[in-house]
C-alpha cells in the first residue's frame, strides 16, 4: 500500500490543487478520518497542504475508497491507476455524482425539498417503463395508440392520429392525438404512462415548425385525416 | 356528454320525423368542451350534437298518461346517427345510440 501511495501522491496533487477553484459537499472530516486510520496520516498531511478548503475530501475519499478496496482485494496497481486516471479525466461533472456516491457509503445526503416530487416521478416513471417502454414522441408524429378500456370491452380500442402537443409533467405526461373520425374532428389526451394503454408506435413524422399544433383546428380536415 | 336536454328545432329536412319549431328532447353526444375520462384521458370534438330521443307534446295530458317519463330515453326517434360516439354512452343506457354509431371513441 505504501508503494502505490507513493506512485499516487503526482496525481493526488494535481487533483487537490484542481479542487479549490470547485465547491464540494462538506463532508465530516472527523468521520472521514475515522474511518481510515491506516492512511489517515498521510491524507491528513496533504489536506493540511491547503488549510481551510474542504475539497481535498472528495477526492481523498475516492482515492482513499480505492486503497480500502486494494487492501481488500490485493488487488494489481494498474486497475488503481487506471480509476484514478478516470478521475482526473472526468473530474468536473464526475466529482459531483461520485461525491454523492461517497457520502451515501459514509451518510444519508439531505435530499431537498424542492427535489422531492422530482425524484418521485422519476421512479414512477421507471416502473411504468419496465412494464411498458414508451417510445420517443414528439410533436407532428403520426402515432397509433392502442387502448384498453375497461368498460365491458374485450377488444383493444385503436386511436390514429397525430400529435397535436406533448405536456411534459413527470408520471401525467399527456399527448394531444387529433384525427378526423366519420366526418367530425376528435381531439383524445392520452397519459402516455398510463397502464391502460397496450401498445404506442410510431406510424410517420409530420414536418411541423411549431410545439402545439392548435392551427389544425381552424384548417381542412383534410390536414388532420390519417388512414 | 349523455345528458338530456330540450330543444327547439331550428332547421329540418322537410320530410324528417320532426318538424321545424318543435321542442325536443336530446342526448348529448358529442361537445366541443373536453370530457374527462377515470383513466386520465380526455376527448373533445369538434362540435356539438345531439340525437333526438323524444318530442315534447304541447297538449297537457293527465300525468299518469304522459309519455314522456325521464327514465324512458333510450329510444332515439331517428334511424340513423351521424359522426362519432363517444363511450359514454354505455353508462348512461344509450345503447340504442351506441349500435346505430359509425365509430365509437
Amino acid at each position: 500500500m505504501a508503494t502505490s501511495f507513493n506512485r499516487l501522491p503526482p496525481q493526488a496533487l494535481h487533483m487537490i490543487t484542481r479542487n479549490p477553484t470547485q465547491s464540494s459537499k462538506k463532508l465530516g472530516f472527523s468521520t472521514f478520518l475515522s474511518c481510515a486510520p491506516s492512511v489517515d496520516s498521510s491524507f491528513s498531511r496533504l489536506s493540511l497542504n491547503h488549510s481551510g478548503s474542504k475539497f481535498g475530501l472528495s477526492l481523498d475519499t475516492r482515492v482513499r475508497k480505492e486503497f480500502i478496496v486494494r487492501a481488500e482485494d490485493n488487488a494489481e496497481a494498474e486497475p488503481e491507476e487506471a480509476a484514478v486516471d478516470g478521475i482526473v479525466d472526468a473530474e468536473g461533472n464526475v466529482e459531483e455524482v461520485v461525491e454523492v456516491g461517497e457520502a451515501k457509503s459514509m451518510r444519508k445526503p439531505r435530499i431537498k425539498l424542492g427535489d422531492v416530487m422530482g425524484i418521485l416521478n422519476k421512479k414512477a416513471i421507471e416502473v411504468s417503463e419496465k412494464v411498458r417502454p414508451v417510445p420517443e414522441i414528439r410533436t407532428g408524429d403520426i402515432v397509433e395508440i392502442k387502448l384498453e378500456v375497461p368498460e365491458n370491452r374485450r377488444r383493444l380500442s385503436i386511436y390514429k392520429g397525430i400529435v397535436m402537443s406533448r405536456q411534459n409533467a413527470g408520471i401525467h405526461t399527456t399527448i394531444r392525438i387529433r384525427r378526423i373520425i366519420a366526418g367530425i374532428g376528435v381531439e383524445i389526451v392520452f397519459p402516455i404512462y398510463s397502464p391502460n394503454i397496450k401498445e404506442i408506435k410510431v406510424m410517420s413524422h409530420r414536418k411541423v415548425r411549431r410545439a402545439r399544433l392548435y392551427y389544425l383546428r381552424d384548417k381542412l380536415p383534410r390536414l388532420s385525416t390519417f388512414k | 356528454l349523455g345528458d338530456i336536454i330540450v330543444g327547439s328545432v331550428k332547421e329540418a329536412i322537410p320530410k324528417g320525423k320532426v318538424k321545424k319549431g318543435k321542442v325536443v328532447y336530446g342526448v348529448v353526444v358529442r361537445a366541443a368542451m373536453q370530457k374527462g375520462r377515470v383513466d386520465g384521458s380526455q376527448v373533445k370534438f369538434d362540435d356539438n350534437a345531439i340525437v333526438v330521443v323524444g318530442i315534447k307534446e304541447k297538449k297537457k295530458k293527465k300525468p299518469e298518461e304522459n309519455k314522456k317519463n325521464k327514465v324512458e330515453f333510450n329510444q332515439p326517434t331517428g334511424t340513423r346517427v351521424f359522426g362519432p360516439v363517444p363511450h359514454e354512452m354505455r353508462n348512461k343506457k344509450q345503447l340504442k345510440i351506441l349500435a346505430l354509431a359509425q365509430h365509437m371513441v
